[in-house]
This record gives C-alpha cells, structure tokens and sequence, in this order.
C-alpha cells in the first residue's frame, strides 16, 4: 500500500467515521414516534465512509505524484506553508489574548504583526505598516463602536467603555 | 394582489434617500471588488454583511444585492483593461475585451461590456418578478419529503460541478453535513458530538463556518508565498481611460438577439444549484461564437464575445435569486450569504416568503432592478478608484480584511465563540482546499443540513414509509435528478467517445418523464408525454446509427 496524500485523508475520513459512529452510539434513541437523533448523522456517516473507502482503492491506482520533491522535505513543506501557519498562529494569539489585550490593542499587534511578517522588517516599511495598522484597525473599531453601536471586547489593559 | 399593486406597495420602503444612498456606496464597493483580481464577490458581500445589521432587512438586502450586481460587473473593468479577470465570472470577457482594448479601443470595449451587463441585468430582474413568484406556487405544492430531496439534488449538483473530482466534491458535502450536526439536534435540542465541550451545545453558526472556510481559508492561500504576497492588486497595467457609452450602446443594441440570447442562457444556469456565473459567461460566449456569423473574429475583439459573457453574468444573479426568494434555499454561496443576511433579519424565506411579506420581497426584486441602473452610472467614477485600488500589495490586504473579518463575524452575536468558529474553520477550509476539495460542496452542506435534517423529522413525524421518498413525484423527480448529475461529469468526460453517453440525454428525458407524468393536472402530464416522446425518437434515430452519429452529422461536427 503506498501512502500517498489521498490515502492519508481517506485514512483520516475513515477514522472521522469510526469516532462519530461511536460517538452518536451515546445518543438517545426515538422516542415519541420522532425521529433519533442519531439517524440524520448516521445518514451522513454511511455513505461518507463508503466513499472515504472508494478515495482509499483510487489512491492506491494513481501513480505517485511526480515534481514535488521540494515539498517532500520538511524544510520544503515549511518553505511553502510558511506565511499562512504563521498567519494562523498570529490569529491564534489575537483570539487567546483578547481577555487581557482586547480587540483595539490585540488588533493593532495582530494587523501590525501580520504585515510585518508577511511584508517584511525593514525600517521603512515598519513605518507604513504602523500607519495602515493604526488607521484601519482604529477606524473599524470606531466605527463599530460609535457608529453601529457595537461593544466589541475591552481587554484587562486598556478599558474603553 | 398583482405584480403593479406589490410593486407599488415596496417602492416607497426602497426609493428612501438613506437606501438610494447605501445602495450608491454598495454598488460602488462592489464595483472596485469585483474589479480587483481574487478578490471574490462572496467575499466583498460576506464583509458588507456586518454593516447590515443594525439597518432595516430592506436597507441591508438592497445593500447587499447592489454590492452584488457591482462585483458582477468589476470584473470587466480589469479583465478589459488588464487581461486579468476581476472574477471567474469574467473570464470570457477577456477572449475579447483585452483584444479590442488593446487595439486602441479601451473606451468601446468597457461601454460594450457595461451596456451587455446593463441589459443582462435589466432583463434578469424582469424574470426574476415574473417568474419567482410563479415558482413559489409550485413550491407551495411541495412537501417535506420533496424539500429533502431537493436539498439532496442540490448537493449532488454541487459536487458533480467538482469534475474530476467528484468524489471529493461528494465527501466534502457531506462533511459540511457532518458539521451542520454538530450541536443541538433539531428534534429534541439534546447536545450532540460536543466531546464534552460546553460552547459547542450551541453548533456552529452558518456565517462564520462561511466565512471561515470560503474568505479565510482563501485569502491566506493568496500570501502562500512571498512573491504573491508582494504581488499589486491588479497587476501594473491598469489605467483609467474615458468610456464611450453612446458609441457602444448602438453596438450592443443593433446586437439585442445575442443579448437576449446570453441574459436567459445567464438567468437559466442562475436556477440550476451550484452552477453560477463563472460557468453561464463562458457557456453564453460559446453559444455566441457558435451562433454568431462572425465566429472566426472571436478572440480578436469581437463584439459579440464581450456583449455574451457580461450579459450573461450578471443574468445569472436573477436567476440565483428567483430560487432563494421562491423556495428558500440558496443555491451558491452568494444567495447562502443571502440567506444568512434574512435569517439575522427574522425573515425566513420559503414558498409563503413572496406572498407573506411581500413589501421585503417586492424590494429586493426592485433593488435589483435599481442597481443595475446604479452600476450603469458609476462605472466611470469607480474605473478611477479601481486603478488607485491595483496599486495595493495583496499582503496589505489580507492583514486589514483577516482582522475585519474577525470584527465582523463578532458582531454577528456578540460573543468570541463565534471568532473561534470562524479560526478554526479557517484553517479546516485551508487544509481542506490544499488537499485538492471543493469548498462550495461543503459550504453547502453547512448551510443546508439544518434544513434537510429539519425536514427528514418531519418527514418521520408523518409516516414511517421510507416509500415516499419515490411515491411522491416531485421527491421522485429530484431524487432521479440527483442520480443524473452524478453522472453528468463523466458524461461530459466521454460525451464524444464512449457510447453510452450518446444515449444520456434521451435516458435523462424517459426517466424524468415518469415522475412528471404522475403529477397532477393535465399540463404536466403533457408535458410528460412530450418528454418521454422525445426521448424515445431520439434513442432511436441514435440507435439506428449504433450510437455513431450518421455521416451528414460527423461531417457538420468536423466542419
């Protein structure tokens, strides 16, 4: 059985399948003549894992993809997911520190951060990135907040309202 | 009441300078949207949404709806003046557009494409008033058998838009259904798949998986690398140039059939789930090309190649529409926003929706009308924001719309689950789409399974009998119909190789004939008859050929 990228997701739906069949196990049963809770999932679950074990069979016919060598490696899968991992794991820190840092002061690090690592460090561009930070990110919250009366979360730092 | 008396009765909450105002701005902001190369129109929508919610439903939907005719437009402006369609939904349109611009003639090209979209526009909201109410008679026939089949076909459709792939459109629907079960059922509001998480009792709500797995996932896919992240907007060609309206309004008037032509073909694909503007503007342009006179002038400037895809795009929005305001149920991503939009707003459309609040319904067929008149207006304004706007680096972009969406999905309900929602999605929608699946499939399936799973209890709350699901002919129909488009990929595959696909289309007229024929009334059974008729001679007469086409009709095909 060769492992290649499609074997691996039929491989993970399958497993997805397992769990959730297991899971809706511990669901009710009908009662009152209604419909089991358990039964528009299971609905979904069949043919899922149907079609996850016809993706398993079709990827062990496709020849294995040729010219992503570079991507094989670690260093090549990292040179290609870069930015957008670490766009997440900026959001990931905007989302965990909102209750101290709120959406102004977490905003502007994360929208200043985001640039920064996606346009770079230099000094001059530190400059712009700074200004487009604070004009967009204040501008939005105050047009949230004043304008669509909105109260988007204050943080432990810097209370607003 | 009449189609005048409805009308009469929404124009006063539409024609309000607050909304006139409101639509300018969401023409406007659609327009430079639809303009800027991967920058979709879903996405242009999905952030003109949370401004929405503090307005009235008929405020907020014009908005929307004039953001949308916009974005269906922008895409000309650079597909024209850059060779780089603003959006799929305009990528004919640059076969010939990029060609006569730069012939010396940017200003008869846009006026053409401007015009074309004009009337496609024009012509799509008459149908859309004719025919949407019409529509939601005959949804009023259906039961909730036949929505769970409907919602059925439309995911089957969905997936088979996929190609290839159809296999994975087909698992990432019915992931997107997996998702939808998340929460609280429907029947009984007892917690499901939670694994123990109190926050996920309360599901996930529909806008910011959207968000999430369509404008999230996507954009990032944008900055991939450091190049494209540095990449301007709308490359380094754009340049503002003067539209010549009146010179290519008699063009594309002395051209009225292809208009038509291309407004219904737009309007028709519009109907057909799944299947948006990105696929009726090349189909329109084909159909011209084929119909047209001039055939071997297409891909150096022809008129006919502009007018086709552009009518025929913004067509297609009437006849997304007519679906979601008959039968509420969106078809493609856009009307999915759509329907978010009325549900925040309290309104549920259904069959009833025309008839119950018709002052909402009546205004959102007249803001359609209305924006393409704006859109007509503002085109020349918006060409000189749009070349300011290319300048932008796509990085730039991101961080400012990755923030806003996040600003705008928390105002939805006010909590930071929702942001969470949106993150983690995010990153599924990231994963999933680099792992070669559709995202619409799944999408789709978010938004519809609440919907198929609320019908299939009732469905069991009135019979036990599994057998309804062929008895009824419109369930009938659609379940038959689904199993067609399943197979429509291959068919399109092998349609000039393999025997059996000659025999597809016959097949899918004998088949569906069966369900038509057992519904009521004489028409339709007419109808059925017709069909099945039809089918037959035609299964002969390929039959009598043994699949191959005669002679005479290889000869045409070579010719």
């Amino acid at each position: 059985m060769s492992l290649n990228r499609d074997a691996l997701v039929a491989v993970f739906f399958l497993l997805l399948c397992a769990v959730m069949f297991i899971a809706s196990m511990n669901l009710p049963e009908a009662m009152f003549g209604q419909m089991s809770p358990a039964l528009w999932p299971r609905i979904i679950l069949v043919p899922l894992t149907l079609l996850s074990a016809l993706l398993l069979v079709q990827s062990q016919r496709v020849p294995v993809e040729e010219g992503a060598a570079s991507k094989k490696t670690l260093a090549g899968w990292w040179e290609h997911n870069k930015n957008p991992i670490i766009c997440f794991a900026l959001f990931f820190l905007f989302l965990i520190t909102m209750p101290i840092a709120g959406m102004l002061l977490g905003g502007l690090v994360y929208v200043f951060l985001t640039l920064c690592v996606l346009g770079g460090w230099e000094p001059r561009k530190l400059a712009l990135h700074a200004a487009i930070s604070l004009v967009f990110v204040v501008g939005m919250w105050a047009i949230f907040t004043q304008l669509l009366g909105v109260l988007l979360p204050e943080g432990e730092i810097l209370r607003v309202y | 009441m009449g189609l005048f008396e409805n009308l009469a009765t929404a124009a006063p909450e539409l024609f309000t300078i607050k909304t006139m105002i409101l639509m300018m701005v969401g023409t406007m902001a659609g327009l430079i949207a639809g303009a800027i190369p991967g920058f979709t129109i879903a996405m242009a929508v999905v952030l003109v949404l949370p401004f929405t919610f503090s307005m009235t439903p008929v405020e907020g939907l014009a908005t929307m709806i004039a953001v949308y005719v916009g974005g269906l437009s922008g895409g000309l402006m650079s597909g024209i003046l850059t060779g780089i369609p603003g959006t799929p939904s305009s990528v004919a349109t640059t076969f010939d557009g990029y060609p006569m611009a730069r012939s010396g003639k940017p200003g008869l090209a846009l006026g053409i494409g401007v015009w074309a979209s004009f009337f496609g526009g024009v012509i799509a909201s008459v149908v859309l008033m004719i025919v949407a109410p019409q529509l939601a008679l005959i949804g009023l026939e259906f039961q909730p058998v036949d929505y769970f089949s409907l919602i059925l076909f439309a995911l089957t459709v969905t997936a088979s838009m996929a190609g290839d792939q159809i296999l994975k459109g087909l698992m990432a629907a019915l992931l997107g259904l997996l998702i939808s079960t998340v929460g609280s059922d429907v029947v009984f509001g007892l917690p499901r798949f939670t694994f123990g998480v109190d926050a996920a009792a309360q599901g996930f709500a529909f806008l910011p998986v959207l968000v999430g797995l369509f404008a999230f996932s996507r954009l990032l896919g944008d900055v991939r690398t450091s190049e494209k992240a540095h990449q301007r907007l709308g490359g380094e060609e754009a340049h503002a140039v003067h539209i010549d309206y009146l010179g290519s309004a008699r063009e594309v008037l002395r051209r009225w059939g292809n208009v038509i032509r291309s407004s219904l073909i737009g309007v028709f694909v519009g109907v057909l789930p799944a299947a948006g503007s990105t696929i009726s503007n090349i189909l329109a342009y084909d159909q011209a090309k084929k119909t047209s006179k001039e055939s071997d002038k297409f891909g150096t400037g022809a008129i006919d190649g502009i007018i086709a895809p552009e009518a025929a795009n913004n067509a297609t929005a009437g006849g997304a529409l007519i679906v979601m305001m008959a039968l509420g149920l969106p078809g493609d991503i856009m009307t999915a926003i759509m329907l978010g939009a009325l549900l925040i707003h309290d309104v549920i459309p259904s069959p009833s929706f025309i008839t119950d609040e018709p002052q909402i319904a009546y205004s959102i067929f007249l803001a359609f009308f209305v924006a393409n008149f704006m859109m007509l207006f503002m085109q020349s304004f918006t060409l000189r924001a749009f070349v300011l706007v290319t300048k932008v680096k796509m990085y730039m972009l991101t961080a400012v719309i990755l923030f806003y969406c996040s600003v705008g999905i928390f105002s939805l309900n006010n909590i930071t689950y929702d942001m969470w929602t949106l993150f983690i999605f995010g990153i599924i929608g990231f994963v999933i789409r680099a792992l070669g699946f559709p995202i619409v499939p799944m999408v789709l399936g978010v938004v519809l399974g609440g919907i198929a799973e609320a019908r299939l209890s009732q469905v069991f709350a009135r019979s036990d009998d599994i057998l309804v699901f062929i008895s009824r002919p419109w369930s009938l129909f659609f379940l038959l119909l689904g199993c067609f488009s399943l197979l429509f990929p291959y068919y399109q595959k092998q349609a000039k190789t393999a025997v059996w696909a000659r025999f597809f289309v016959p097949a899918l007229l004998i088949v569906q004939s069966i369900p038509v024929l057992m519904m009521p009334g004489i028409v339709r059974p007419s109808v059925a008859i017709i069909m099945a008729v039809t089918g037959l001679v035609m299964a002969a007469y390929r039959l009598k050929f043994r699949g191959d086409p005669p002679a005479t009709e290889r000869s045409k095909q070579t010719s």
